[in-house]
C-alpha cells in the first residue's frame, strides 16, 4: 500500500473512533446501583432482601454530628441546617429533635384528636377535663408560661405537644438549646434519609455534596464541623478512595507500559499503532454493552478495560513477528491461526459470565467479548497495512537466543507438574477453612475508626440497626398498618425486656382509619362538650369563654375523614411514614426499623406469630445470595472449560498439542488457588475474574510458545512476543497487588501471579518432550 | 404570683429559689403543688410530679433570660450587666424603694416589658416581670406562708404592697 493510502486508512480507522466515541458519550449512560452485581432475585424472600439492602430506611439514613465550636453555635447552626434542607431534592427528611409546634400545617392540627392515643383510653368528660386544666395552670405559673400560653386556649389537653413527643425517637439524645446532643454535651446530633438508596453511589455523592453546600452557607462559627455517618457515607467515601487509588496506580502502570514497549520495539510508530486495536475494543464494548443494556455499570467499566487489556497483547504478537523483508500481512497470515485460537477461547471463557444470573456481569461478559472480538479482528485485518515493513528482527537478539537454549536445557521434570497439581488440588480439598468469602464488605473495608464513630454515634442517637429489618406485607395499607400496630405492645414488651432498644414503624405516625375513625366517634358533640368543659372549669380560676377555639377544634375533628397514607403529603408525616410504609407491585409492605437489637431470635419468634411478617438479617441473607450466585458462576465457569477444550482441540486437532497448550493454564490456575488459599485469602467474585483473565493470558502464551516449536527464530521471534505482554501484564497487576484496597488487591495479586505461572509453565511445558531445540 | 388573661384570679405557688454551686438556677415549688426548674446555662429542665421532665432552651423563653439577667445582676451588683440588657430608673428611699428596667433589645421587649424590683433597706421584696400583653408573674421574696401576703391578690393591691405600703 502506497503511503497515502496508509494515511487514509490510518485516518479513516481514527475517524471512525472518533465517531464512535462521539456516539458513545452522547448515549451512553453510566449506571451507578451496585444491585446491578447482586444476584437477580428468584424468590419473593430474595427479591425482598435485596429491595431493602438498597432502599431500606436504615441504608438511607446518615448520621449527622456538628462539633467544633461552643454549644450554642453547634445547636444554632443544627437548626439553621435542618432548615435549609428541608424541601431539598436530596432528603427526604431532616430531624434534630427540635419538636417545633410551628412546623405543623395548620390543616393537620385538627387532626391531632384522631392520631392521638389519648382517646383510646380516655373520654373527654369533666373529670377528665379538670384533671388536664389543672395541670395548665400549674404550667402557666410554670417558667415555660411564655411560650405554652398561646397554645392553651386552643389545645388545652395538649395534644399536639403529647402527638410530637410520641413521633419522637422512644430513646432520645438529650435536648440542649432544643435541639439533640451526645451525652458529653459537646456534639449537636441530627438524623437525615437521603432519597437516594443507600447502594446507589452517584445519589449519595450529590446528598453528600448538597449537605456540605447547607452546612457551610449556614455554619455559624467557621470552626464547626460536620461529620456524615452511614452505609450511604461509606460507600461514597470508598468509592473515592478506590477510584483515585485505581487512577494513581493505572497512572504510573500507563508509563511503565510506554517506557516498555519504547524499549522493546524502539519506534514511535509502533507504539502508536499498538494502541489502536486497544482503543478499537474499548469503544466496540461500550457500544455493544450500550446496545444491548440501555446502561453501562460503573464497575463494568473499570472491570471491563482492565479484561480487553489483554488485546494490548495482540498487535505485540504482530510487532514481535516482524522483520525486514517479511510483508507484515504475511506475518499475520501466519501468525492469525495461533491468534484466533487465542481470541476464540478468551471470548467463550468470558461468555460464561454472560449465564451468571447476575446483570453486571452479563455486562461484563457483552463488553469483553465484543472488545477482544473487534481487537483481534482490526489486527488481523487492519494493522498489517499500517506497520512498517522494516523493522528490527528480534530474532537477531542474541541474549534471546541464550535465554531460549538456556530455558530448553532445563530439566523438566513432568511428574513435577502433576504432582504440584495434585499437592493444590489436596490442599484446596482438605484445608478446614473456609474457601471463599461471601461479606462483600470486606471488599472495601471501611477504616476501623470510622465503624466505631458511627456506632458511637447509633448509640447516641437510637438510630436505627443496619443489618435486621421486621417487614410486614399484605395486600393493602390498612391491613399492613393494622398488623404493625398489633405487634406494638409485644415490641414494647422486647424493649422492657432488654431484647432491643427501640423500634419505628409507620403506625406509630399514622393509625389505621378503622382506629382514627374509633376515636372520632369518641369525640363528644358540642353540646355535651361544652357542658362537661363548664363543669371542669368550675374548680378553677379560668375565665369562661377562653376555650372557645378547642370547642371549635373539636367540632371540626368530629367530621374531618381518616387520614390514609396517601393524604400526608406536604406534612411532615409524609417522608417518616413514606420510608415506612410502600406500595410495591400491587402489594404493600410496611417495615418495623429496630434498634440496639440484642436478642435477634426473639424477634424472629414474635414474626412467626404474624402472617406476612419477616425478621430479614441482611447480612445473612446477601451472603447467602452471593454464595448461590457463586455456585451459578462456577458452573457457567465449567461449562465455559469445556467450550474452551473443544475450540483449542478444534484448532489444533491433536490430543497431544492440545494436552501442552492447556496443561500449563491449568495447572497455573490451581497453583494460584492452592497458593492463595495457603496464604490465608479467601476467595471472592473478583478472584473469579482475575483468574478468568489470567488463564486467558495463558492460554495465548502457551499456543504462540506451541506453536513456535522447531524454528530456533520464530522461537526468539515468539520469547521476544511472550517476554513483551508478560512484562507489561504483571507490571500493571504487580501495581494493583500493591493496593491498600483489598477489592484492587484480590485482582492484582491473582493476576500477577497467574502471569508469572503462565509464562513460566508455558515456557518450560508446551514443548514436546524429548526433542531438542 | 402568675397574672393571666386567661384567669381571672392570680395563680399562686410557693417555694424557693437556690443558686447551686455549679451554677445552676434552682426554682423550687413546694406548694400548692410540687415542681422543680432548674435553669443551667442554656437550658432549662422542668420536672413535675407525675410528669415526664420537659427540656427547653432559654432561646424559646427570651423573657426568662432576661428575668435571669436582670436577677444575676442584682444579686452581684453587677451594674455593666445591667445596663446591656435594660435601661434603669430608680426612685424612692431606704424606706421603700423601685428599680424599673426596661429591656433594651427589640427582640426582648416583644416578651417582656418591664422588670420591677421592689424592697426597702438593703432587701428586695418583689420582682414583677410585666408582658406586654398585660400578663406578668411577681416574685415575693423571703415570704414564709400566704399570711405576710396582703389579702388582695389583685394586682394593684400586690404592687401597693411591694412598694412598702403596709395594710393593717
Amino acid at each position: 500500500m502506497s503511503a497515502a493510502g496508509k494515511g487514509t486508512l490510518l485516518v479513516a480507522w481514527v475517524a471512525v473512533l472518533a465517531a464512535l466515541g462521539w456516539m458513545i458519550e452522547r448515549n451512553l449512560v453510566v449506571g451507578t446501583d451496585l444491585r446491578l452485581f447482586m444476584p437477580s432475585p428468584r424468590t419473593a424472600q430474595e427479591r425482598l432482601v435485596l429491595e431493602e439492602i438498597g432502599e431500606g430506611p436504615a441504608s438511607r439514613m446518615l448520621l449527622l454530628a456538628i462539633h467544633g465550636a461552643d454549644a450554642q453555635a453547634a445547636a444554632g447552626t443544627s437548626q439553621a441546617l435542618v432548615a435549609a434542607l428541608r424541601g431539598s431534592s436530596e432528603f427526604r427528611w431532616v430531624a434534630n429533635g427540635a419538636g417545633d409546634l410551628d412546623a405543623i400545617p395548620d390543616r393537620l392540627l385538627s387532626y391531632r384528636y384522631l392520631l392521638s392515643p389519648t382517646l383510646d383510653e380516655a373520654r373527654f368528660d369533666a373529670t377528665f377535663l379538670q384533671a388536664q386544666l389543672e395541670e395548665r395552670l400549674h404550667d402557666l405559673t410554670s417558667p415555660a408560661a411564655g411560650f405554652l400560653e398561646q397554645w392553651l386556649p386552643r389545645d388545652p389537653t395538649f395534644e399536639l405537644p403529647r402527638l410530637l413527643e410520641s413521633w419522637q425517637p422512644g430513646r432520645q439524645p438529650q435536648l440542649l438549646f432544643d435541639v439533640w446532643f451526645d451525652r458529653a454535651g459537646g456534639q449537636a446530633l441530627l438524623v437525615a434519609e437521603t432519597r437516594a438508596a443507600g447502594f446507589d453511589p452517584q445519589g449519595q455523592r450529590d446528598a453528600a455534596n448538597a449537605l456540605r453546600r447547607a452546612f457551610e452557607a449556614v455554619r455559624t462559627d467557621p470552626g464547626l464541623r460536620l461529620e456524615a455517618s452511614g452505609p450511604g457515607a461509606f460507600s461514597v467515601l470508598m468509592q473515592g478512595r478506590t477510584q483515585r487509588e485505581a487512577q494513581r496506580l493505572g497512572t504510573v502502570a500507563t508509563i511503565g507500559m510506554v517506557l516498555l514497549l519504547l524499549v522493546a520495539y524502539r519506534s514511535v510508530p509502533v507504539l502508536v499503532l499498538g494502541l489502536l486495536p486497544l482503543a478499537s475494543a474499548g469503544l466496540a464494548g461500550l457500544a455493544a454493552v450500550s446496545a444491548v443494556f440501555g446502561t453501562v455499570h460503573g464497575i463494568t467499566l473499570a472491570f471491563g478495560f482492565t479484561l480487553i487489556g489483554v488485546a494490548q497483547d495482540y498487535p505485540m504478537h504482530l510487532f514481535s513477528h516482524q522483520h525486514r523483508g517479511l510483508d507484515p500481512r504475511d506475518n499475520v497470515r501466519a501468525l492469525w491461526p495461533t491468534l484466533a485460537t487465542g481470541v476464540a477461547s478468551t471470548c467463550v471463557a468470558y461468555l460464561a459470565f454472560l449465564f451468571s444470573g447476575v446483570r453486571g456481569l452479563a455486562q461484563l461478559s457483552v463488553f469483553t467479548v465484543a472488545g477482544l472480538a473487534v481487537a483481534g479482528l482490526t489486527t488481523r485485518f487492519l494493522l498489517p497495512w499500517l506497520v512498517p515493513a522494516r523493522g528490527r528482527d528480534a530474532a537477531g537478539s542474541a541474549l534471546l537466543g541464550r535465554l531460549w537454549d538456556r530455558v530448553a536445557g532445563l530439566p523438566r521434570p513432568l511428574w513435577l507438574g502433576a504432582a504440584l497439581g495434585l499437592l493444590c488440588v489436596g490442599v484446596l480439598w482438605l484445608s478446614p477453612r473456609p474457601l471463599w468469602e461471601d461479606d462483600l464488605g470486606g471488599l472495601t473495608p471501611v477504616p476501623r475508626a470510622l465503624i466505631e464513630r458511627d456506632s458511637a454515634l447509633r448509640r447516641e442517637l437510637g438510630a436505627p440497626d443496619v443489618r435486621h429489618l421486621l417487614v410486614i406485607q399484605d395486600r393493602d395499607a390498612q391491613r399492613v398498618l393494622a398488623k404493625t400496630a398489633g405487634i406494638g405492645p409485644q415490641l414494647d414488651a422486647l424493649v422492657a425486656a432488654g431484647a432491643l432498644a427501640g423500634f419505628d414503624h409507620a403506625a406509630r405516625y399514622l393509625p389505621t382509619i378503622e382506629r382514627q375513625e374509633r376515636r372520632r366517634a369518641a369525640l363528644p358533640d358540642p353540646p355535651e362538650l361544652r357542658a362537661s368543659l363548664e363543669a371542669a372549669m368550675r374548680a378553677t380560676p379560668f375565665r369562661p369563654g377562653v376555650f372557645a377555639p378547642f370547642l371549635d377544634d373539636v367540632e371540626r375533628a368530629r367530621h374531618l375523614p381518616a387520614l390514609g397514607p396517601g393524604d400526608l403529603a406536604g406534612t411532615p408525616l409524609e417522608a417518616r411514614v413514606g420510608g415506612l410504609l410502600l406500595e410495591r407491585d400491587g402489594h404493600w409492605t410496611g417495615l418495623v426499623t429496630l434498634t440496639g437489637l440484642r436478642d435477634p431470635a426473639a424477634l424472629e419468634r414474635l414474626a412467626a406469630t404474624v402472617d406476612g411478617a419477616t425478621l430479614l438479617d441482611l447480612k445473612q441473607a446477601s451472603q447467602d445470595l452471593v454464595a448461590h450466585q457463586r455456585t451459578r458462576i462456577l458452573w457457567c465457569l465449567a461449562g465455559s472449560a469445556v467450550l474452551l477444550v473443544l475450540v483449542v482441540g478444534f484448532a489444533l486437532r491433536d490430543g497431544a498439542r492440545v494436552r501442552r497448550v492447556l496443561a500449563p493454564m491449568a495447572l497455573t490456575t490451581l497453583l494460584v488457588l492452592g497458593l492463595l488459599h495457603a496464604a490465608g485469602v479467601s476467595l471472592n467474585l473478583f478472584h473469579l475474574i482475575a483468574l478468568v483473565l489470567a488463564a486467558g493470558l495463558g492460554l495465548d502464551y502457551a499456543l504462540f510458545f506451541e506453536r513456535a516449536a522447531d524454528d530456533p527464530a520464530e522461537q526468539r521471534r515468539t520469547l521476544h512476543a511472550v517476554l513483551v505482554c508478560t512484562l507489561s501484564t504483571l507490571m500493571v497487576f504487580a501495581l494493583l497487588a500493591l493496593s491498600s484496597l483489598p477489592v484492587l488487591r484480590a485482582i492484582g495479586v491473582t493476576v500477577a501471579a497467574g502471569v508469572v505461572g503462565n509464562f513460566v509453565l508455558a515456557l518450560l511445558l508446551t514443548r514436546p518432550p524429548g526433542r531438542k531445540p | 404570683m402568675r397574672y393571666s388573661a386567661l384567669v381571672a384570679a392570680p395563680l399562686v405557688a410557693s417555694g424557693e429559689l437556690e443558686h447551686r454551686e455549679d451554677g445552676a438556677l434552682v426554682r423550687r415549688v413546694t406548694s400548692p403543688y410540687r415542681e422543680t426548674t432548674i435553669l443551667r446555662g442554656e437550658n432549662v429542665v422542668l420536672e413535675r410530679e407525675g410528669s415526664r421532665p420537659r427540656s427547653f432552651s432559654l432561646d424559646r423563653a427570651p423573657e426568662l433570660r432576661g428575668m435571669l439577667a436582670s436577677f444575676g445582676a442584682l444579686l452581684t451588683g453587677d451594674r455593666t450587666m445591667l445596663d446591656r440588657y435594660f435601661s434603669t430608673t430608680t426612685r424612692g428611699n431606704d424606706a421603700g424603694w423601685r428599680i424599673e428596667l426596661r429591656p433594651v433589645d427589640a427582640a426582648l421587649l416583644k416578651r417582656l416589658a418591664l422588670v420591677q424590683v421592689d424592697g426597702a433597706q438593703d432587701r428586695a421584696r418583689c420582682f414583677t416581670l410585666t408582658e406586654p400583653d398585660g400578663d406578668a408573674s411577681v416574685m415575693a421574696l423571703g415570704v414564709a406562708d400566704r399570711a405576710a401576703l396582703p389579702a388582695s391578690l389583685a394586682r394593684e393591691a400586690l404592687d401597693r404592697w411591694c412598694n412598702g405600703e403596709t395594710e393593717r
